[in-house]
């Protein structure tokens, strides 16, 4: 068995609905079988060999090469085995994910690690807007796993968000930890406008200060040293991040928030 | 059997199935972390009227503790699950969360076959409202709002099949002998894991057989191994023995409690009979009450 690599022929005009190529719906599959699994494209309904070169038969290591933001909803629901996409994907990267890991050597589009359970996502570029959230008009965001963005995400990073971690390498958009429940989300550069706006529970972890400042709806619990981030940090080590080499912190500001709700979250500032 | 000029008797030690888990406290320094394990473990000698049986297992290096403090590692043991986690939860509540720079982690994962008990799961309602729960690396952490900061403590630890009341008795010449060579095993038997000698400095000194003259009383001194009695009652010791201590021995496994017993029995053998060292016993019910039998000829050989 080797990896299974679907190269895409040409960049498609309209948005893909990969969520049938992971190992789950692939398992036990023919290389024949495999190309003839039809994919919602646009308004109308494509083989994967109509559009994708396949080489390979094991869709537990499954490999997009050639990949545009244009693909949509890889690694749905995926409760094992691991993705890689070469180049961007499209919208929904990993939603439902319940297990295995996907790696995208590129960018993402918006609600990457949508609804998201369980499992590793690592993206080697920017994400868009709506990282770990919940789809719209529902309650529950990512509920566990570890989402790694090496570059910068969009806007409403964690909106919704009850459980997990997203690691930022980069810089985080604006709204950040906006609506979130609970869970983590840690940040090595700067954050946006109005982070954590009704943020209910949730630890906002920022390597440095807000140069704008904490907003008005947060308010400044003291300097402190806290016993759970020197675990946190080395659950890190085992990361494929620069979390990972990150020199552990205990000593942090605390401001709590956002008071305008329940007030239950923190934002943690190294110091 | 004699070794050294002891006599090791052909008896067994009769031992009881427990439930058993480690419990791990850290804190700024040792010295704190060894303030509230103490008070964690104290008053936890035996079953009989302490609910459970506890100590300290050793001490703990910072590298070797989930938050990089130092840290000691406690074992306790109780007759059930529930007695178990009833135990472990008060204790936990009084002993550790008071304590100041504390934090409390599992020392056991999960077992398969065995439920796992809380630690924080339920100190937590003593934040008010304002606990936070932590998710790392799978485990669920409690972090309660306290005056010196945050208490921090692991939601559940792992419990086991374990096993309660090895034992053996160190029969000498006289009193200060028999102290000697129980100070002599015991300091061997604590470089050994998974065990502890939940009596006072690990020795007991009256050591109870089942039944009284009281209809109250479940228990009663062993008196065929009291040496003032030697004349009175169906005595087991000869006229040279003046003293009989004993060290009982829980462990979480029958084979970690057979090393101890071993080790213990080797370091009151060394002292040998030039020290007044005379027999090495074991105390039982006849073998019908507890389904592990230790014969310290078979561990000794």
């Amino acid at each position: 068995m080797s990896e299974l690599i679907l190269t895409l022929k040409t960049a498609p005009a309209q948005r893909v609905d990969c969520s049938p190529l992971t190992v789950d719906k692939l398992e036990g599959k023919s290389v024949k079988d495999i190309a003839a699994v039809s994919l919602v494209v646009g308004n109308q309904k494509l083989r994967v060999d109509e559009l994708f070169d396949i080489s390979g038969d094991d869709p537990a290591l499954l490999r997009f090469d050639n990949a545009t933001d244009k693909l949509d909803h890889i690694g749905h629901g995926m409760t094992t085995g691991t993705i890689t996409v070469n180049g961007n994907a499209g919208a929904y990267l990993g939603q439902f994910m319940m297990g295995g890991e996907i790696i995208v050597n590129g960018n993402t589009g918006i609600y990457t690690a949508c609804e998201m359970k369980k499992g590793l996502i690592k993206v080697n570029g920017n994400a868009g807007d709506f990282v770990g959230a919940a789809r719209i008009g529902y309650k529950n965001g990512m509920t566990g796993g570890t989402v790694i963005i090496t570059g910068d995400t969009g806007a409403r990073t964690g909106d919704h968000m009850r459980r997990g971690m997203i690691l930022i390498e980069g810089n985080a958009g604006d709204y950040c930890g906006a609506r979130m429940v609970s869970g983590t989300i840690a940040v090595l550069g700067q954050v946006g406008a109005h982070l954590g706006y009704a943020m209910k529970r949730g630890t906002l972890l920022l390597q440095q200060a807000p140069t704008q400042g904490i907003s008005a709806n947060f308010n400044d619990c003291g300097s402190h040293t806290l016993a759970f981030l020197p675990l946190m940090f080395a659950s890190f080590k085992k990361l494929d991040s620069k979390f990972a080499n990150l020199e552990p912190f205990s000593r942090v500001q605390r401001y709590a928030g956002d008071l305008s709700g329940i007030g239950m979250g923190e934002i943690l500032i190294k110091i | 059997m004699i070794i050294n000029g002891v006599t090791i008797d052909d008896t067994f030690a009769e031992a009881f199935p427990m439930r058993g888990t480690r419990v791990i406290i850290t804190a700024q320094n040792l010295e704190w972390a060894m303030n509230s394990a103490q008070a964690f473990t104290g008053f936890a000698t035996s079953v009989i009227a302490c609910g459970c049986e506890a100590a300290i297992e050793r001490t703990l290096e910072p590298h070797e503790t989930p938050d990089g403090r130092p840290g000691v590692a406690c074992l306790i043991f109780a007759m059930g699950g529930k007695g178990l986690a009833k135990q472990v939860e008060t204790r936990a509540g009084q002993c550790v969360l008071t304590s100041p720079t504390s934090a409390l982690f599992s020392g056991l994962a999960m077992d398969q076959e065995e439920k796992e008990i809380p630690l924080g799961k339920n100190l937590r309602f003593f934040g008010d409202g304002y606990q936070i729960s932590k998710m790392i690396d799978g485990k669920r952490y409690w972090r309660i709002p306290v005056m010196d900061g945050e208490f921090l403590a692991e939601e559940n630890t792992g419990m086991r099949a374990s096993v309660g009341g090895g034992n053996f008795l160190i029969l000498a010449e006289s009193q200060p002998q028999a102290l000697a060579a129980c100070e002599a095993a015991i300091r061997e038997m604590r470089k050994l894991p998974n065990v502890i000698m939940p009596f006072p400095g690990g020795v007991v000194r009256s050591g109870s057989k089942v039944g009284s003259k009281y209809k109250a009383l479940n228990a009663s001194t062993n008196d065929a191994f009291c040496p003032t009695l030697k004349g009175q009652t169906k005595t087991e010791l000869s006229p040279e023995v003046e003293s009989v201590m004993e060290i009982v021995i829980d462990g979480l496994t029958e084979d970690d409690i057979k090393k101890a017993m071993r080790a213990g029995i080797q370091a009151a053998c060394e002292l040998g009979a030039e020290n007044g060292i005379r027999r090495i016993s074991a105390g039982n019910y006849g073998g019908k009450l507890g389904p592990f039998h230790f014969h310290l000829q078979e561990i000794m050989a």
